[in-house]
């Protein structure tokens, strides 16, 4: 077990940066999730802390200890990788023996650790076969009993699950959180998929274009996103996004127009240059309803209809020719067609500046925030 | 680059890496060198400093007059020209054709066909001479490249409609359907369609007609071994069993032999290396 | 052989298939089938001088390998053949597998340029080769012991294609030089075809690039070197172009560079007093069938059989 710390992390392939300078501590036992779209930078990150590929700027600590120019198997980690990477001519025992062989471990302990940790993936069974004669899912725990039987400070895994069907995923995301929470190790995975980074995270760090966004717990990306990116990435159905005009500051208050022409007053730290600036309001379809309730009121035409059975979604079409998805209750009857009202409390609400940068949002109620 | 964090033993593994590559390249590369800057020197420049460059003193093209006056390189390039080009278009015509058969088409006797056919991978040639010598002989082609080319194009079909079926497997069914549907005769979907689809093959299954081809001494002794049908091979061996003794002459011929080749290999490794790694030979 | 889907079948396309299929077959047979079969056919066949051509069984075989006057050329020519071999399995193709296990460690550069250069002398045609290497060790011009004086070896330097006990492995040794290419080449290829996940799943395993090699490339290449070693057996006994570039057909000295290639040429078109005789020619050509046929069986039933080929 061992904490992480990096350090300005820089990446360059010749003349092209994919990492910016990375900064992030990881704590002993936390599992962290680095989330972003494919080509963020999470990867090369990942492969930067396994070893696999040079530092070009800053430092990498692990348990204290600088290993920007360790190789990998002085680390003291071990990884995951998303294509399992068993070796296909040696047998489970075998895959999983590998890296102990190597290390002139001594054969009995070689074997009770092997032992131990097909117990705890329950691959008993399957220890003499090879990876050609095991189904997806077996795969998957044969490549993660690899990584347990070296007893690793730090596990890595990258996007583990993407090559999973979809019960199966769901399944096992849950054996690892389990496998967390036996080996209270530290672990850092790389996913593309939020709903992943949401249910696994104790922290989540997302990327975007080789920088991190934003990192925090996983409700607080939820309810306080600092960058619309973060804001658009988190949450699904995505979070509704429409450009407003700000009319009027007050301490704590601000007055837009919604496209429309409602105003609405949202409590938020504006400065009064922003006055007639556009900026963009965010607010998710689970907190929009139906009906002129709420302080944040849309108006549109509904164009599409998805029933999910438990909830519907509407699509809305605004005046402005923006989008907007409602999350109705599942006995909604609305049809194609209807224009519709719907609102949100005004505390739902999020607001960006011109740079994407969040407004900070002042007294904003419980069921709107990550503090308990 | 930072190379602070660049590790030592990566450094130092670089370094033996490197040595090691540059070594072998030396060896493979220097005799060739070597022959090709002498092949520019004098008589006197060849043996005095053999391992330098041409310099003013000892710069000289006599040794390409001489070939050029008493021998004819221009025939016999011309001459392997014509054999490989010709080999290498009606190889690849007939093995696209043949591999599209066995590969589209289910018949009776496919299997058996497709193995017969891959025989010739494998067993050699040149172990029929004796034959192609009697029949080459009765068919009146002796001393011909039309002989030449028909025995090359029976030793290239094998590999070449191999590695053309496999390719051929990879092709998207939906093309072919899609064409049938539209009431595309099957003459047309190959000439048309298919045809052009394998254009990346098409390098790969040249090289290896080609080089087997153009260096072969064999056929050309046994089947067309004078009459000014020599090719550039059986050509170079027969100047230099005649001119042994005169230095320059033969490091001018040798020469002449390898540049045409070396500058084909060098504008078409790429496409080797491509066509192999694709997969379409293992 | 992986299909892409159904195959067409036939008879809705008898013309067109028939068409597609005739000339390569027709050539193919023409000149390939007929000719080693009617080999094999003529080597049951003798022509006595002055009289017909008349079936005479086994006879030529039995002077092939029993006759006092041709055993001991033929066995000679095969022991040579089988040094010529061994040299090329012990030297030619470790090198290639290690050339082209170095070419595939990641992140190297110059790469393609190495490769390239490596694979050059393959491309030339083998009497060139023979020539450039008869020059570079003649005595006469001395190059070879210039070279050698470098790495301080001059003294080991000697008229090497000349000495009776040295000739056939000199040219060994320089066909070995032409054609380490092909392992290289075919052997690099399938080390690309390893998923580079695999080599870094087992450095994270804590292996160096060296034990990669051993452990995890070399495995997955078996088949490839199985087929590189089964296609040197047959390049090697079918071999003819450099003893007969470097020592002429009668590949001396004292027949200690005589191969099957040349006793192959020599028997069959004669040198100085002996006449050519088609049938013993084809006779040899039939033994050197059977050879390769029997190396091809040994490849395809004992070996290629018994290495598995993993799904990557």
């Amino acid at each position: 077990m061992a904490d992480l710390k990096l350090d300005q992390i820089r990446k360059s392939y010749g003349a092209v940066d994919v990492l910016h300078g990375i900064d992030l501590d990881v704590k002993d036992g936390e599992f962290v999730v680095f989330v972003g779209p494919s080509g963020c930078g999470k990867s090369t990150l990942l492969r930067i802390i396994a070893g696999l590929e040079d530092i070009t700027g800053g430092d990498l600590m692990i348990d204290g200890e600088l290993v920007n120019t360790k190789s990998p198997r002085d680390r003291g980690i071990a990884m995951v990788f998303q294509s399992y990477a068993l070796y296909p001519h040696m047998t489970v025992y075998k895959n999983m023996a590998f890296g102990l062989k190597l290390d002139k471990q001594d054969k009995a302990a070689i074997d009770a650790r092997v032992r131990e940790a097909a117990r705890i993936l329950q691959l008993d069974q399957l220890l003499d076969r090879r990876p050609s004669e095991l189904s997806g899912g077996q795969r998957q725990r044969v490549a993660i009993g690899r990584a347990i039987v070296r007893q690793p400070k730090v596990f890595l895994f990258d996007e583990p699950l993407s090559n999973l069907d979809a019960a199966l995923r769901v399944q096992t995301r849950i054996e690892i959180a389990k496998l967390h929470q036996d080996l209270k190790s530290t672990i850092i995975y790389v996913t593309h998929d939020q709903v992943e980074a949401m249910t696994l995270a104790d922290k989540i760090v997302v990327m975007n274009g080789g920088n991190v966004e934003q990192v925090g717990s996983p409700m607080q990306l939820y309810h306080h996103p600092e960058t619309r990116f973060v804001a658009g990435f988190i949450g699904s159905p995505a979070m509704n996004f429409t450009s407003v005009t700000i009319d009027g500051v007050e301490q704590g208050k601000v007055t837009v127009s919604v496209p429309g022409g409602v105003k609405s007053v949202l409590p938020f730290d504006v400065p009064a240059s922003e006055i007639g600036s556009q900026v963009e309001l965010g607010i998710r379809p689970e907190h929009l309803s139906l009906g002129d309730q709420g302080e944040l009121t849309v108006n549109g035409e509904v164009d599409v209809v998805e029933k999910l059975g438990d909830s519907t979604y509407l699509y809305l079409k605004l005046a402005n020719g923006d989008r907007v998805t409602v999350r109705a209750p599942g006995h909604s009857r609305v049809k194609i067609g209807e224009t519709v009202t719907a609102s949100a409390p005004a505390g739902a609400a999020h607001l960006f500046n011109g740079q994407g940068k969040a407004f900070t949002k002042v007294d904003c109620p419980a069921e709107f925030s990550a503090e308990d | 680059m930072n190379f602070a964090n660049i590790r030592r033993e990566d450094a130092s593994r670089a370094v033996i890496v490197h040595a090691i590559l540059l070594t072998y390249t030396l060896v493979a590369l220097y005799p060739i060198f070597l022959v090709v800057i002498n092949a520019f020197k004098t008589r006197k420049g060849i043996f005095k400093d053999p391992m330098g460059l041409p310099n003013a003193d000892t710069f000289s093209l006599e040794g390409f007059t001489k070939v050029l006056a008493k021998s004819n390189f221009e025939l016999f390039f011309y001459n392997s020209f014509t054999v490989t080009i010709v080999t290498i278009v009606i190889v690849l015509l007939l093995a696209a054709m043949a591999a599209w058969a066995l590969s589209e088409y289910k018949f009776p006797g496919n299997t058996v066909l497709a193995l017969y056919l891959a025989i010739g991978i494998m067993v050699p040639i040149r172990l029929g001479s004796v034959s192609i010598l009697n029949l080459v002989v009765d068919m009146g082609l002796v001393n011909t490249l039309t002989a030449l080319v028909l025995v090359y194009v029976a030793q290239g079909l094998p590999l070449a409609i191999f590695i053309l079926t496999e390719f051929m497997h990879q092709i998207p069914k939906d093309l072919k359907e899609a064409a049938r549907c539209d009431g595309v005769g099957e003459f047309k979907i190959f000439f048309a369609i298919i045809l052009p689809l394998i254009r990346p093959a098409v390098a790969t299954v040249a090289v290896f007609t080609m080089i087997p081809i153009w260096n072969d001494l064999w056929f050309p002794l046994i089947l067309a071994p004078g009459d000014g049908k020599q090719t550039i091979t059986l050509g170079v061996q027969q100047f230099i069993g005649q001119y042994v003794t005169d230095w320059n002459a033969v490091l001018a011929s040798l020469s002449l032999a390898i540049i045409p080749i070396l500058i084909l290999y060098l504008i078409f490794s790429r496409q080797l290396i491509r066509g192999l790694t694709s997969g379409a030979v293992k | 052989m992986a299909h892409s889907g159904p195959m067409t079948d036939w008879r809705k396309a008898k013309l067109p298939v028939i068409a597609f299929l005739a000339p390569a077959t027709v050539i193919y047979t023409l000149f390939m089938i007929y000719p080693l079969l009617d080999s094999i056919r003529l080597s049951f066949y003798a022509t006595p001088s002055g009289g017909d051509t008349a079936f005479v069984g086994l006879d030529n075989y039995r002077t092939i390998l029993a006759d006092p006057d041709w055993s001991a050329t033929f066995w000679n020519s095969f022991w040579n053949n089988m040094k010529f071999f061994a040299v090329h399995m012990l030297i030619q193709n470790p090198i290639g597998i290690a050339l082209a296990g170095i070419l595939s460690l990641p992140q190297l550069r110059f790469r393609n340029t190495y490769r390239t250069m490596m694979i050059m002398p393959t491309m030339l045609s083998v009497v060139i080769v023979g020539f450039i290497w008869q020059l570079i060790l003649s005595p006469v011009w001395g190059v070879g012991a210039d070279l050698l004086d470098i790495v301080g070896l001059k003294s080991l330097f000697g008229p090497w294609l000349g000495k009776e006990g040295s000739a056939l492995i000199t040219l060994s040794f320089i066909s070995v030089w032409q054609w380490v290419g092909i392992p290289l080449m075919l052997i690099y290829a399938a080390l690309l075809a390893i998923p580079d996940d695999l080599v870094d799943a087992a450095i994270v395993d804590g292996a160096t690039h060296f034990e990669v090699f051993i452990h995890i490339k070399l495995p997955l290449v078996l088949p490839t070197v199985a087929m590189v070693s089964i296609l040197t057996f047959v390049g090697n006994f079918n071999a003819f172009d450099l003893i007969y570039a470097v020592k002429g057909a009668l590949a001396g000295p004292n027949f200690s560079t005589d191969i099957m290639g040349t006793l192959f040429y020599r028997t069959f078109f004669g040198y100085q007093l002996q006449l050519g005789n088609p049938h013993l020619g084809a006779t040899v050509a039939s033994l050197m069938f059977l050879i390769i046929l029997a190396g091809v069986l040994f490849y395809l039933f004992a070996i290629q059989r018994r290495l598995a080929r993993y799904q990557l």
